[in-house]
């Protein structure tokens, strides 16, 4: 089996428009290894879907290259195809008249199954995402989950060795969503070597879902790493979030204690005359610092009610890369309005 | 559920080797995304019964308004056959115009184009189906008008070739169906203007087919449009055929001749087809236009 | 509503809640979105600045008809020929009203659903979707005009048709076309209400229906060609007395589709042709049965698109 599943080399993606042109992808280098569940993350338009349509085979590079499995994009078209597929959120394919079923099997005579073995596969895949109750009803008048787990299934049937999956959860309410998510790590893990490569402007998505993240903007890729590694990039102190029956002496007694860069009650705090308790926000240089800081309460006769260690999320690493959050930075991913250059 | 996703795992073949077909499954893939995509057309006939109504007997009484203006004339008994078979063969052309021109159009706007892409199948496949479901809705309201019109008005065939004339029949539908696979990638680079480009070869073409007369009235007109449209060919030849008792107007070239002009006519625009869906597919990678509405 | 951010806030000058929009205007309301729906149309598709376009709708459809018919004409020659030509060049000219106002009428429907996904949004504007619907039948019509006086320009300065402008009879013709375009409309709304059922590939069917009605409205031939009762049937159909009631107009005195020795026309009213106010009594009360019965239609099928979701739904095969 390849090593590599995805290798991307310097690829740029630029659209014309009246205005000026538009970079979608600005030099790209990605490689993702056989089997892992890579995430694109980014915020509309920092060129996640760009990048997937050129690895579906749907869009040439401007320049540079990519291949999966080992097959170039440009050259190797067929073998991709009969390799992949993907799977895209709001995606309304099909065609009403048919039933689920029919609208699946259809999709089976693409890949070359035979007929049998087509409705056979159909209706384990039917079974698989919990569509049995709806296999028989009408495409259109499923409803937005339905529809996406029958466009997952659809993702399915040629058994593809990798799956693209373009922010496959949109629109979904968090049930479905979840479901869905459930289903693609299942599938995943159920044979060696399947790999997924998944686009998401969804930070929680990302991080329960891949191994491996880049984080892209502006056609950029800005980091890549696993979540975990990713995070540790902007923890570079310790936060503690900490409750205390009563604190003599206030934050300002604790902040003076070795090893704590700040303490201050926790926002809220000081308005909410009900409480019977002190909440407050401790950075410490580093773990360590902790142990100082519990000896010292008690010293001082304070109960810890609580206390929780605050994790950096990935909207941290962005706004820490991008220096703007998610909220500001979407603009729609650019497309052609003219004709493209080449 | 994992045992489900496990049965359609696939150990052992890796993708390297999963992505070499042999030649057997390129084309059995191919054979069968044609009858994958002809499946839709053809349930759709079961499923809205409306179409006997909408595309049966109402267009049937549609071409009857056209008999009814010869009778009107005191015409001889041929001309209401030549209505008839007229209306008979407009099934074919306003299927290949409304149902393969401006298929791909809709394709793209229904999301189901680039899903085609990137499947593993020849885009001709697809094409093909299309032809062949569309064929099948056709033939049976041709069939149809055929059988009510001989009925109900008397139409006297006098056929002296069978085998001609279903040579000319079945060269006629595939050169309608290549011309509507070149107009597929046409009308798909158009956009929108493929619909008034369909609503152009309607009328305008009826009447340099000669879709109610013979085309030879038309002189230089209809014999060029023998010359390269498929249904003043097709039409011509067959009315030679199934009316050989009637007297032609001189001007038009011999069945025989005609089968030689639809058999070129096919070969050359399933040829131009596949040309031009290359390119096509070459230019909207190349743009980025696969996957975008409306445009 | 007390919490909702003012102007400066929002970013929207004055957007506060007005409980009194709710109520609507009435009229006011009406007559808006049916000006508004038949500027729509009229900006879809009467592009006037592309000349494909003129020439597709205005000149090239129309014409085409005609000539077909024409031709047949001179197929079989004769003095009968001749004398048939102003009758079935007038007819096929007309008719380019009705094919813009019955099928492009219904087309609007499938087109906002299938092709621009935007018949929803329609449906729950506050305009009335009926008045919408027959604003942009309007605007179709509007587009026919153009193809319909061409067609008959042609055939007045090409094609041999007599016509005298100092003979029309100009209140006949506002009173018949007034009439006449609104069945037309009328019949356009039951092909919506139908297309509004029916799948994506249901083009086809206003046309159809529109060659349906070619055959028992005396368009290019006399309806007493036909068998009795099937001139019965035309005889109940508001097109068959706008056609005859426009050609008696405007060619005064020239062969008449409806009457003639032996129809059933004839048989029923005992004499052989109608009078100018028969026809325009006739065109009122077949006109206003007719529509009445498409809004009926239309609203049966309006109420089952909403329960069974058609609004809202593409389709194709």
């Amino acid at each position: 089996m390849p090593a590599l599943a995805i290798e991307v080399r310097g690829v740029r993606r630029v659209y014309s428009s009246k205005k000026a042109p538009i970079v979608a992808l600005d030099g790209i280098d990605l490689e993702v290894p056989t089997g892992e569940f890579f995430g694109l993350l980014g915020p509309n338009g920092a060129g996640k879907t760009t990048l997937i349509k050129i690895l579906t085979t749907l869009l040439s590079p401007s320049s540079g290259t990519a291949s999966v499995f080992g097959f170039d994009v440009e050259k190797d078209t067929k073998k991709i195809r009969r390799i992949m597929n993907m799977v895209a959120g709001g995606e309304q394919s099909g065609y009403g008249i048919l039933s689920v079923r029919e609208q699946l099997w259809m999709f089976t005579q693409f890949y070359g199954l035979a007929g049998a073995e087509g409705w056979r596969r159909v209706d384990e895949l039917i079974e698989a995402v919990g569509l049995a109750e709806q296999r028989l009803q009408r495409v259109s008048t499923l409803s937005t989950g339905q529809r996406q787990k029958m466009n997952l299934a659809r993702g399915l049937l040629n058994d593809p060795w990798i799956l693209f999956l373009d922010e496959p959860t949109l629109g979904l309410d968090v049930a479905a969503a979840r479901s869905l998510r459930e289903l693609i790590v299942e599938w995943r893990a159920a044979v060696p070597g399947r790999t997924i490569l998944l686009t998401t402007h969804y930070m929680a998505e990302a991080d329960e879902l891949c191994e491996r993240i880049a984080i892209v903007d502006h056609g950029r890729i800005l980091a890549i790493g696993s979540p975990d590694e990713l995070k540790r990039r902007v923890q570079r102190e310790s936060i503690f979030r900490i409750e205390l029956d009563r604190l003599e002496g206030g934050a300002q007694a604790l902040g003076r204690l070795p090893g704590v860069v700040s303490a201050t009650a926790a926002a809220g705090n000081e308005a909410d005359t009900d409480r019977q308790s002190v909440v407050m926000n401790l950075v410490l240089e580093d773990d360590g610092a902790l142990g100082r800081v519990v000896g010292d309460l008690a010293d001082r006769g304070s109960h810890i009610l609580g206390l929780r260690k605050s994790e950096p999320t990935l909207e941290d690493v962005f706004v820490e890369l991008v220096g703007r959050g998610f909220d500001e930075a979407g603009t729609d991913e650019p497309g052609p309005s003219a004709e493209a250059i080449a | 559920m994992a045992a489900t996703m496990d049965l359609v795992g696939r150990a052992g073949a890796g993708p390297r080797e999963a992505a070499a077909w042999s030649r057997r499954q390129v084309l059995m893939t191919n054979l069968r995304s044609i009858r994958g995509r002809a499946y839709p057309r053809v349930i759709g006939l079961v499923r809205e019964p409306s179409w006997v109504l909408f595309e049966i007997l109402l267009p049937f009484l549609g071409t009857s308004a056209f008999v009814f203006v010869y009778r009107a004339l005191d015409a001889p008994p041929q001309y209401v056959g030549f209505v008839v078979l007229g209306g008979a063969l407009t099934a074919f052309w306003l299927n290949v115009i409304w149902m393969m021109a401006n298929q791909l159009y809709w394709e793209k706007s229904q999301g189901n184009l680039e899903l085609y892409f990137a499947a593993p199948m020849h885009f001709m496949a697809i094409l093909f189906g299309m032809a062949v479901g569309g064929m099948v809705m056709s033939s049976t309201r041709a069939a149809t008008v055929l059988l009510i019109a001989g009925t109900v008005y008397g139409v006297a065939f006098s056929v002296d070739q069978w085998a001609l004339l279903l040579g000319v029949f079945v060269l006629t539908l595939g050169a309608l169906y290549g011309l509507g696979m070149v107009l597929a990638s046409l009308f798909l680079v158009w956009g929108r203007e493929a619909w008034h480009m369909g609503q152009m070869l309607t009328e305008p073409v009826y009447f340099v087919s000669g879709l109610n007369f013979p085309v030879a009235r038309l002189g230089f007109v209809g014999a060029l449009s023998v010359a390269v449209i498929p249904l003043a060919t097709g039409l011509d030849a067959m009315r030679q055929l199934a009316f050989s008792d009637a007297a032609f107007p001189i001007g038009t070239p011999p069945p025989v001749v005609e089968v030689a002009i639809l058999g070129a006519m096919t070969v050359i625009s399933i040829l131009g087809a596949r040309w031009m869906l290359a390119t096509m597919e070459r230019r909207a990678r190349r743009d980025g236009r696969l996957s975008v509405r409306w445009q | 509503m007390t919490a909702m951010a003012g102007p400066a806030a929002t970013g929207i000058d004055g957007a506060r809640f007005d409980p009194s929009r709710t109520e609507g205007r009435g009229l006011a309301d009406t007559l808006r979105s049916f000006k508004v729906a038949v500027l729509l149309g009229w900006k879809l598709e009467a592009n006037w600045t592309d000349p494909f376009l003129f020439f597709i709708y205005s000149v090239a459809k129309p014409l085409s008809s005609a000539l077909i018919l024409v031709v047949m004409l001179e197929v079989i020659g004769g003095p009968a020929g001749k004398a048939f030509r102003p009758f079935v060049i007038v007819g096929s000219a007309l008719w380019a009203f009705v094919l813009n106002g019955v099928a492009g009428l219904a087309w609007s429907v499938l087109e906002d659903r299938e092709r621009y996904r935007v018949l929803k949004y329609v449906y729950v504007s506050p305009a009335d979707f009926l008045t919408v619907l027959v604003g942009r039948g309007v605007a179709r019509i509007g587009v026919g005009l153009a193809g319909v006086v061409i067609t008959l320009m042609v055939g007045v300065i090409a094609l041999g048709v007599p016509f005298d402008i100092g003979r029309v009879d100009w209140p006949m013709l506002v009173a018949v076309s007034a009439l006449g375009l609104a069945s037309i409309i009328g019949l356009g709304l039951l092909m919506a209400g139908v297309c509004i059922q029916t799948r994506q590939e249901s083009w086809s069917y206003p046309e159809a229906f529109a060659g349906a009605l070619f055959l028992v409205t005396g368009a290019v031939f006399p309806l007493v060609v036909l068998p009795a009762p099937v001139q019965i049937v035309g005889l109940l159909t508001p097109l068959t007395w706008w056609i005859a009631g426009t050609r008696q107009a405007l060619f005064p005195g020239g062969p008449g589709s409806v009457g003639g020795p032996g129809s059933a026309f004839a048989s029923t009213f005992g004499h052989p042709d109608p009078s100018a106010g028969e026809i325009v009594l006739a065109l009122l009360v077949t006109g206003t049965v007719v529509t009445l019965a498409a809004v009926a239609v239309f609203r049966l099928s309006d109420r089952r698109a909403k329960r069974t979701g058609l609004y809202d739904r593409t389709t194709g095969s």
